[in-house]
């Protein structure tokens, strides 16, 4: 019995080359010398920056193949964090500031054009309104040029102030209406000035500001013009400012809003109040009476407020453009044909996330909303909200599943999810009963059946927490994270890949990612093709690797038949030392740096190929038994090839053995 | 020629079962034809089949430097060779299992010419390899070409009628430099084994090597394999420039062509027939 036992052990250490220890090495080798394709890549290189991509973390470039889920912050990231005036509409008619005479357009003129005609009478006046709307209803700070000689005649060349404010809007809105003739100058003893058209000096002064809050999204100010009427001007979100509008062209500012808004624009509405001066000062002494209350300060304003804002006229709208990175579109459209989904995380509120997300193409004309919204949440609760998504999102699933042998995919409907960070943390929070798990399953399979998510109104770690959430559903899918400002900081360190910015915001996001892109068109580049060449590259070396192992010692374990089953070794003792080292290890090495199976144009062009490796296709149990099976085939050649060349004949030319 | 003699009509079955020390030698002699005659260089081999030269405690069991002429290794032989390393506090030469058992028949070659034996000369030199006769094996270096002093304070080993010394009376074939003991001590890959004994030179072009005829084989039978179910052969062979007589090279290479050839032509029509159809990439969006 003894015997045996001994047997066995001499026959492990027989047989324990089969175990490719060698393996480790040359893949991180591999990986490492890998990486360096990426930072040579100069499709990615971005000329305003200088910079290249950037590689932190050697050992991830086969996840690049493996993506599922991409969490992209917007701004920085999808958009470039600029904001340009695009247009604003008055009373239905539509200016733009750009002048286009005869065909040219001249940049520095400080007239408009008008696509419509020009209006009459007391439109003109709603149009004077609306400019010194937009000039004083702001937070916006003047920061004045000190190079510029501090002389009188400022006021008939053209200032350029620096405008600051804690909103880029704003700051849009301001340099636009500037564009437009109407320069505000600054603030000065509680006087607002501003030059008109006519470059005369105008003061308003401001007597109160009514300010920006993200419940009712818009802001107030009072202003006593020079002639002494007191105005009421606002500004907000078309969703706050129509439902206390009593008079204007709604319906003609509504449709041109919307319309803005499916393009992508940021859009403001403006209306204003003319106020006698009694009721003016019934609303101060009320808002001084908020101001000053020791308890629910918060509420009594908004009542306040909600009091004093109402039955405006409707001046117009703005439409802000806050610019897509270059080929924004191009790529999330690639991405979501390689079959991955692509959540947008952001913190900006919805009306303004949800117009990027048309712009950028992640939500698409025929795409079917569902909102799982705060407001939704109010009107039912929590439970029936993600009941109904997700039988609307199931039945379509069920029905789809008997069609999918025709192959028809123009049927199948798009579901697009919007969700904010009340609602996500309401599904997150562990409830006493147990029935917590619920809430997140059925959240999970709506998501899953969605194409795109939006998250508005997101805490970085609400980002991070909802990239957690995905990580451990049941698939455990592979998760992408890119960002470019420290508030992505912990989705990119949750995130299975982390790939951070080179951008405006600061090189936190860089530092701390494992991937450092410059633009983020170059995530197409990345993921479609080096991330799947990755992918195929190691699949292969690992493959082969086992491969090589099983024709090298299958041939030593039939030998044992012919042996007398006493362990001796077929090859010398040398050969099965160098064998992984030095006879087989450079081939595979070079094969998986250069290996480019199909070549990076077509990968390109296709981005539905990334599906081929998707769920990691290649290392499966049928891959790794095929490639057994072939090893074992090829050593069963090799064995008994040589057993029947070299039996009971001689192959040297002398005759001798 | 299978000579090993467990049928009771062969002659050599009266030497089935003597002992491999048994003085004299038992004889027989076995009578076989040749069909067609042999030209050019004929080499005559002893096989064995069911002799397991492979094991591994028999292919570890020699000492390189002892046949290297190493005089230190020759009176301390490595230990190896147990438990064929030391016979009665002498150190054996050459130790070790695979020297042991060295295949110590003799084979003899008469051709029957109407009633006459013709001797057929056998060479015996040239059998073994090159590196392994010059290189590998030396006998013990020392003053005097007597190797018997050579060889002084060792002993045979235990399996062998004679010391090493003894194997052969050319000087440059003997002790450990004998080609029969070089070519034995090459172990064989496989159970079933041949190994080259004797040459037969070509004569002249005119004549063939061996001719057509009747043939007789003398054998001492020394060599037993009864007890493991053993046997022994006489192999007779020539070689052409492509080596010996083996069809397994050109059977493979035919069977896998023409199934290649046959595979081919299947998808050659498969690919005529449906190769031309348009299919663009219909990816589900």
């Amino acid at each position: 019995f003894l015997r045996a036992f001994t047997d066995f052990l001499a026959f492990m250490v027989l047989f324990n080359y089969i175990i490719p220890v060698s393996m480790y090495v040359t893949v991180e080798m591999q990986k490492f010398l890998g990486s360096y394709f990426l930072t040579w890549d100069e499709e990615m290189f971005d000329e305003d920056t200088g910079e290249g991509p950037l590689v932190n973390t050697s050992d991830l470039n086969e996840e690049l193949g493996q993506i599922e889920y991409v969490f992209t912050d917007k701004t920085g990231t999808l958009t470039e964090n600029n904001m340009e005036f695009v247009e604003c509409c008055i009373e239905g008619h539509v200016y733009v500031p750009h002048v286009i005479c005869n065909g040219q357009i001249l940049h520095d003129c400080t007239g408009i054009d008008m696509i419509d005609s020009s209006p009459g009478g007391s439109g003109k006046e709603r149009e004077e309104l609306f400019f010194r709307a937009l000039c004083l209803c702001h937070t916006v700070q003047v920061k004045d040029d000190d190079s510029v000689d501090g002389l009188k005649k400022n006021q008939l060349s053209r200032r350029s102030c620096i405008y600051i404010s804690s909103s880029p809007d704003e700051v849009a809105l301001v340099e636009g209406i500037q564009r437009l003739g109407y320069t505000y100058l600054r603030l000065k003893d509680n006087f607002m000035e501003i030059l008109n058209r006519e470059n005369n000096l105008e003061k308003f002064e401001l007597l109160e500001v009514l300010s920006f809050d993200s419940v009712r999204r818009r802001m107030s100010v009072i202003v006593k013009s020079s002639t002494g009427d007191i105005f009421l001007f606002c500004k907000g979100a078309d969703s706050s400012i129509f439902p206390r509008v009593k008079e204007g062209k709604i319906d003609q500012v509504r449709s041109r809003v919307e319309r803005n808004a499916v393009e992508g624009l940021r859009t403001l509405c403006v209306a204003y109040k003319k106020l006698t001066a009694e009721e003016y000062s019934k609303a101060q002494k009320l808002l001084q009476n908020a101001k000053l209350a020791l308890q629910d300060r918060e509420k009594k304003l908004a009542e306040v407020y909600e009091k004093i804002e109402r039955d405006f006229i409707l001046l117009g709208a703005t439409a802000v453009e806050d610019r897509l990175q270059e080929k924004a579109a191009d790529t999330i459209e690639a991405l979501q044909k390689a079959g991955i989904k692509v959540w947008v995380l952001t913190g900006d509120k919805m009306e303004t996330a949800a117009a990027t997300c048309y712009a950028c193409k992640l939500f698409r004309r025929n795409t079917q909303i569902l909102e799982l919204t705060t407001k939704k949440i109010e009107e039912q609760s929590l439970h029936d909200v993600l009941f109904d998504l997700s039988k609307t999102v199931l039945r379509h699933n069920g029905s789809l599943t008997r069609d999918t042998f025709s192959g028809l995919s123009t049927d199948m409907q798009d579901y697009g999810l919007i969700i904010d960070g009340a609602a996500l943390s309401l599904i997150m929070k562990p409830r006493q009963d147990g029935s917590s798990g619920n809430y997140r399953e059925l959240f999970l399979e709506i998501c899953r059946n969605c194409s795109a998510v939006l998250c508005c109104r997101m805490a970085p770690l609400q980002k991070a927490q909802i990239v957690k959430l995905i990580k451990l559903s049941k698939e455990h899918p592979i998760t992408l994270a890119i960002g470019d400002g420290a508030n992505d900081v912990s989705m990119i360190l949750e995130a299975h890949v982390g790939i951070g910015i080179i951008g405006k915001e600061g090189r936190q996001a860089a530092r701390n990612s494992d991937y450092a892109i410059p633009k983020f068109k170059h995530l197409k580049k990345m993921l479609l093709v080096h991330g799947h060449f990755y992918y195929v590259r190691i699949s292969e070396l690992v493959q082969y690797f086992f491969y090589k192992n099983v024709c090298f010692i299958f041939p030593q374990f039939l030998y044992q038949f012919f042996c007398g089953f006493s362990q001796q070794t077929l090859y010398d003792t040398a050969y099965l030392t160098l064998y992984n080292i030095s006879f087989t290890s450079l081939p595979i090495l070079l094969f998986g740096l250069m290996e480019q199976h199909v070549s990076a144009d077509t990968l390109k062009r296709e981005p539905s190929l990334y599906r081929d490796v998707a769920k990691n296709a290649l290392l499966r149990w049928r891959a790794f038994i095929y490639w057994t099976f072939l090893g074992v085939f090829d050593a069963v050649v090799f064995f008994f090839g040589a057993y029947f060349l070299f039996d009971n004949t001689i192959v040297t030319s002398n005759g001798q053995v | 020629i299978d000579y090993t003699g467990t049928d009771p009509s062969s002659p050599c079955f009266k030497c089935l079962n003597v002992s491999w020390d048994s003085t004299p030698p038992c004889t027989c002699t076995i009578n076989f034809t040749l069909e067609h005659s042999f030209e050019s260089n004929v080499f005559m081999y002893y096989g064995l089949s069911n002799f397991y030269q492979n094991h591994r405690r028999y292919v570890k069991s020699r000492d390189d430097s002892q046949l290297n002429g190493d005089n230190s290794s020759l009176l301390n032989p490595s230990k190896e060779c147990e438990p064929y390393r030391t016979n009665e506090d002498k150190p054996i030469a050459p130790c070790g299992a695979i020297a042991n058992s060295m295949f110590n028949d003799t084979l003899e070659l008469y051709r029957i010419d109407n009633d006459t034996r013709i001797p057929i000369t056998l060479i015996k030199k040239g059998i073994a390899w090159w590196t392994d006769k010059n290189v590998k094996f030396r006998n013990p270096t020392g003053d005097g070409n007597n190797l018997t002093a050579l060889f002084q304070g060792t002993t045979k080993p235990v399996n062998w009628p004679k010391p090493v010394y003894m194997l052969d009376s050319e000087p440059d074939n003997n002790g450990f430099i004998n080609e029969d003991f070089i070519v034995w001590m090459r172990t064989a890959a496989l159970p079933t084994f041949r190994k080259l004994y004797r040459l037969i030179e070509r004569k002249d072009n005119m004549q063939p090597t061996l001719q057509a005829g009747k043939y007789s084989l003398d054998i001492a039978y020394n060599y037993p394999v009864h007890s493991f179910d053993g046997r022994k052969r006489m192999i007779l062979s020539t070689i052409s420039w492509m080596g010996g007589k083996n069809p397994f090279l050109g059977i493979a290479y035919i069977t896998v062509g023409s199934i290649c050839f046959f595979l081919g032509v299947v998808l050659l029509i498969i690919h005529h027939k449906y190769g031309n159809r348009n299919t663009s990439a219909d990816i589900p969006n």
